[in-house]
């Protein structure tokens, strides 16, 4: 048959290297083989893709909202959901049902259209932030020129829908949490960026596979070429990664959404799928920063070691993602949750000068040959001022003592 | 030519959503709508750096300071906000029929713009910025310094010292 030669004349359709492709491929070959037009091939494909994307991710939202409650319950010394199916592999299934059939309540005082368009607005930028990451070296959903960019814009949308959910809910708790949350994001971000401009000066390019590219090969032989082993990439790596966690409202930095203080932030007021949505829009969220940090910092789907050519890349990439998100799950479940002011304080006194002074490391290092001149001249740049901020800021700046009016 | 078309009766509308809602909130929501919806505009007509900026700096900053002031300044009341509309048509025509004036002239003066657009990539943009036009980036760069100082001057408390947290 016509199809099955030319499926067969592809080697590589069914190489593991492809396979998050395959379907998308199989799509365009039948469709071809239909006598489709042109468009119309393309379009579906297209669609498979970003379906391929969205089904991985979604099964991943699964997977870690059952991880995270197993290792929560393991770093307190407990089992955890171990009821439904095998190790409580069900769990997110049962957990899926109840949301689907809760009441869905709309509080009287709320504005109903924003109240329904929040959790929607939240979910569909950390999805389209999720297309432009190269998942692996033939796998990047939309190879966009300005993917970097892209990214940002999107993410950028996040601020606004949460404030259109702790607004139209019409309550003092959501709005209360909202607050709280668009100051910790505004002031969060632009860390964040500024830690992704060094790579972006060093890569000279706003395109992430092309990022990627640039951090493969080794230093000395075995030491891989990733911007994080760079003395500028450790220092913004560093900083990527704290700020990573107060983007994604992440345990310490998860104050917006403090159980024992405001009840649930801007969620308060939804019920049913919608509080699920807020749930999915979060963790796709993480998904999307981690990988992000994975694809500036850690090379993305380049293979730690030399001779590992032969393991699919999309492999390294998820490897290195669930590493950074399994590190996330450790740290909710060791350190406690920070005051609002210490939260801010931390942003603009610390975060935001160490940030900037990645900027010069990042330059420096480009312009003096990347090799031991840089690394002498960058080193001192970056540790002196952070021994001087950090010795000046535990002296003067660290959080006194509290005194307690009402209470030993 | 058709999404343009499509485009711009749906950004006049979130325009007038933002000059006539009564309640700021929404006002301020129709006009990240508006913002939004031009950064479409700038990506449709393929100035995807630009859209992707306008979309970043003007929904996701600007946007989000605006509605943020709104959330801490407690505004009044809409019925106030209705009966001071009719005050405030005149200085509002005022300041924006010249405006109006001045675009009108420059599109009719402007004319088709040729079919060839140049292909410029963000290399070349930020050569040219950085080196002929270097002068103007510094200038604006020391003016939106001097904004950002005096602005921290304005909302410092008059006692000098920050204020410790509140204990409770």
């Amino acid at each position: 048959m016509n199809l099955i030669a030319a499926a067969t004349a592809e080697p590589s359709l069914f190489s593991p290297e492809w396979l998050p492709r395959l379907p998308q491929r199989l799509v365009e070959l039948i469709l071809n083989n239909l006598g489709a037009p042109e468009w119309l091939v393309s379009i579906a494909g297209f669609l498979v893709a970003a379906s391929t994307v969205v089904g991985v991710f979604l099964g991943a939202f699964a997977l870690l909202s059952l991880i995270e409650r197993k290792t929560l319950a393991r770093a307190q010394n407990r089992l955890g959901p171990n009821r439904a199916g095998w190790f409580g592999i069900l769990q997110p299934v049962a957990d899926g049902i109840k949301m689907l059939t809760k009441e869905d309540i709309v509080p009287a005082k709320s504005e109903w259209l924003l109240h329904l368009a929040a959790p929607i607005l939240i979910v569909v930028p950390s999805i389209l932030a999720l297309g432009v990451i190269p998942y692996g070296e033939h796998w990047t959903p939309v190879p966009l020129e300005l993917g970097l960019l892209f990214f940002f814009a999107v993410g950028s949308m996040t601020e606004l829908s949460i404030f259109m959910a702790g607004w139209a809910s019409g309550s003092k708790f959501p709005m209360l949490g909202a607050m709280r949350a668009i100051s910790q994001m505004v002031s969060y971000e632009l860390p964040l960026m500024i830690c992704a401009l060094g790579v972006i000066m060093v890569s000279g390019t706003l395109s992430l596979p092309r990022i990627v590219e640039l951090q493969g090969g080794f230093q000395l032989g075995f030491i891989p070429a990733w911007n994080l082993f760079t003395p500028w990439g450790l220092v913004a790596g560093l900083l990527f990664y704290i700020c990573s966690i107060a983007e994604a409202n992440r345990c310490p930095f998860d104050l917006p959404e403090g159980e024992s203080e405001i009840v649930a932030g801007h969620m308060t007021e939804y019920s049913g799928f919608k509080y699920a949505l807020f749930f999915m829009g979060e963790y796709l969220g993480l998904f999307a920063i981690a990988g992000l940090g994975v694809t500036l910092f850690l090379g993305g789907w380049q293979a730690p070691l030399p001779g590992l050519g032969f393991v699919p890349t999309w492999i390294w990439f998820f490897g290195k993602l669930a590493l950074v998100i399994f590190s996330y799950l450790w740290i909710r479940a060791t350190f406690p949750r920070v005051r609002i002011d210490q939260l801010m304080r931390f942003a603009w006194l610390c975060m935001i000068p160490m940030t900037l002074l990645t900027l010069p490391a990042a330059a420096i290092w480009h312009f003096t040959g990347r090799g031991f001149v840089s690394w002498v001249v960058t080193v001192p740049l970056l540790l002196v001022p952070w021994v001087i901020l950090t010795v000046i800021y535990n002296k003067r700046l660290a959080p006194a003592r509290r005194t307690y009016r009402f209470a030993e | 030519m058709i999404p343009i078309l499509i485009l711009t009766p749906l950004i006049l509308l979130a325009a007038l959503g933002a000059v006539w809602k009564a309640r700021p909130v929404h006002a301020a929501l129709f006009l990240a709508l508006t913002l939004a919806l031009n950064a479409v505009l700038y990506l449709v007509m393929g100035a995807d750096f630009i859209g992707l900026i306008q979309f970043m700096v003007y929904v996701g900053a600007v946007a989000v300071l605006i509605v943020f002031s709104l959330l801490i300044t407690r505004p009044k009341d809409e019925a106030d906000e209705i009966a001071r509309r009719p005050k405030s048509l005149l200085p509002g025509l005022v300041c924006t029929l010249p405006v109006l004036a001045v675009l009108l002239h420059v599109v009719s003066r402007v004319g088709a713009p040729d079919s060839e657009v140049p292909a410029f990539s963000i290399g070349d943009l930020g050569k040219v910025l950085f080196t002929t036009h270097a002068p103007a980036v510094l200038a604006v760069a020391v003016l939106l310094t001097a904004v950002m100082i005096g602005a921290a001057l304005f909302a410092r408390e008059p006692g000098g010292k920050p204020q410790p947290p509140s204990d409770s």
